[in-house]
């Protein structure tokens, strides 16, 4: 069982013969997306290789520095991810989506590691690829909270006017857009719920199974990373929103959107 | 006491108001080619916006110092894009009510105000299947049954034949007389102007102050 097969360099590369087969088909049916497959390809390498030695050099010389200065890189890049895919916003909104982040993500990561891991906040080992996968997906999440939001404010535009038009306090006029990204942003991750160890084996428990972990323990990480998951997703998404719709309007009940 | 006065007013450099005055309780049309912020105007009355120079006053006070909500339910302005729900033409009532945290009215009140604006239909028929005309009565028979003191009418016949627009003025202008309402009107068309309105105001290119 805790036998595990290192892989040699040259079979590793054999991996990407499936890309090239990716890319004859795009090829084929012109799609226009060759150098994104490529550059996409090459960073994902690039990054992980870099992650890998990085990682590697904090096992090897532990610090609780090292610890969290990791964790503020991730939280700072993704706080940089959510805010260039939502362009737009303004100085207020994006200061509340960026405090939303940090402070949800890092208040589950830390309940996460010292209560239910029951590990020092500082092992990195724990740590790092847990707040990984913890602000992976609450970035993913607010990044689709604030798209749909935007776009149903942008096209609910004439209906916001009348409504402010007839009396309609802001907070009654823009809650309804509020929920609606809400429940977009938590669905996937709900849904996803729905199918895990029929359809698939999701990727932490495979990681730990491939490295030996048994299958029991793995699936009790795989469960408590899934619940935190959906709660980061929720409470980021949240807060983000419903601080972050506030800015939208002044004191004298006047939208800027 | 005028309802509204203006004050030296600008807006955002493009536009500048000469010193306007609004009787109250009576129909004033406002009139003037595109461009000359016949809709800015509503938006500055209903405080929707504020001012960038000068001062808006509202029945002799700065109308800053109103409430802008209470103001707004007061003064309800009624845009020329009109919104309705993808709803019947009852479940719009009863939604702009909700909105406006108001009980849902009864049928009859409902008829009232359509036929008041020559919106007569069916009250289970869908909106979404109507034409730009009827939409616009449906939705000024919405605002008109909130009994505001101020009705700002945004090009309110824009999608109606003369007849029906002739109508629906004639219809408004008595309702708000009987109830002490003024009413507020921009349009493009002279004609309605000429027979229903008590004061005219004329916005012009680069009117000075």
């Amino acid at each position: 069982m805790n036998t595990i097969v290192k892989m040699n360099i040259w079979q590793f590369l054999l991996v990407y013969i499936l890309l090239i087969i990716v890319l004859i088909i795009m090829r084929r049916r012109r799609i226009n997306q060759i150098k994104l497959l490529f550059i996409a390809s090459i960073r994902m390498t690039v990054q992980l290789v870099l992650a890998g030695l990085v990682l590697t050099y904090i096992f090897e010389n532990p610090h609780p520095l090292f610890t969290v200065g990791y964790i503020i890189a991730m939280i700072g890049f993704a706080i940089y991810t959510v805010l260039s895919r939502n362009k737009g916003l303004n100085r207020q909104f994006k200061i509340v989506v960026g405090v939303s982040l940090a402070v949800t993500g890092l208040s589950v990561i830390i309940f996460f590691i010292l209560a239910v891991v029951g590990v020092n906040i500082f092992n990195a080992q724990y740590t790092i690829p847990i707040s990984g996968m913890i602000m992976g997906n609450a970035m993913t999440g607010v990044s689709l909270g604030l798209k749909t939001f935007n776009e149903n404010i942008r096209t609910g535009r004439n209906k916001i006017e009348v409504l402010v038009n007839l009396g309609v306090t802001p907070d009654k006029i823009l809650t309804p857009f509020v929920n609606t990204a809400l429940e977009t942003a938590i669905l996937p991750t709900l849904n996803s719920m729905l199918g895990m160890g029929i359809i698939s084996l999701p990727g932490m428990m495979t990681g730990q199974i491939l490295s030996g972990t048994l299958p029991m323990t793995a699936i009790l990480y795989q469960i408590s990373i899934i619940i935190a998951i959906s709660a980061v997703t929720c409470m980021a998404v949240f807060c983000s929103l419903y601080f972050g719709y506030k800015t939208l309007y002044n004191k004298k009940n006047q939208m800027h959107i | 006491m005028y309802l509204f006065e203006l004050e030296n007013v600008e807006y955002l450099d493009v536009i500048k108001y000469p010193n306007i005055k609004v009787n109250k309780g009576i129909t004033t049309f406002i009139c003037g080619d595109s461009g000359t912020g016949k809709s800015t105007l509503l938006n500055l009355l209903n405080t929707a916006k504020s001012p960038t120079k000068g001062t808006v006053f509202y029945l002799g006070r700065m109308i800053d110092e109103y409430d802008t909500i209470e103001h707004r339910k007061q003064v309800i302005l009624v845009n020329q894009s009109v919104y309705l729900f993808d709803m019947t033409v009852r479940e719009n009532f009863y939604e702009f009510y909700k909105y406006r945290d108001l009980d849902k009215p009864d049928d009859n009140t409902i008829h009232k105000y359509l036929k008041l604006c020559i919106a007569d239909f069916n009250m289970d028929a869908l909106c979404q299947n109507m034409s730009g005309g009827e939409r616009q009565r449906i939705f000024l028979a919405i605002c008109l049954s909130f009994m505001p003191k101020v009705i700002l009418l945004d090009e309110p016949t824009s999608a109606l034949d003369e007849k029906n627009a002739g109508n629906l003025i004639s219809n408004v202008k008595k309702f708000c007389q009987e109830n002490s309402m003024t009413l507020i009107i921009v349009s493009h068309s002279k004609q309605l102007a000429k027979q229903y309105a008590d004061d005219c105001i004329e916005l012009r290119n680069g009117a000075d102050a």
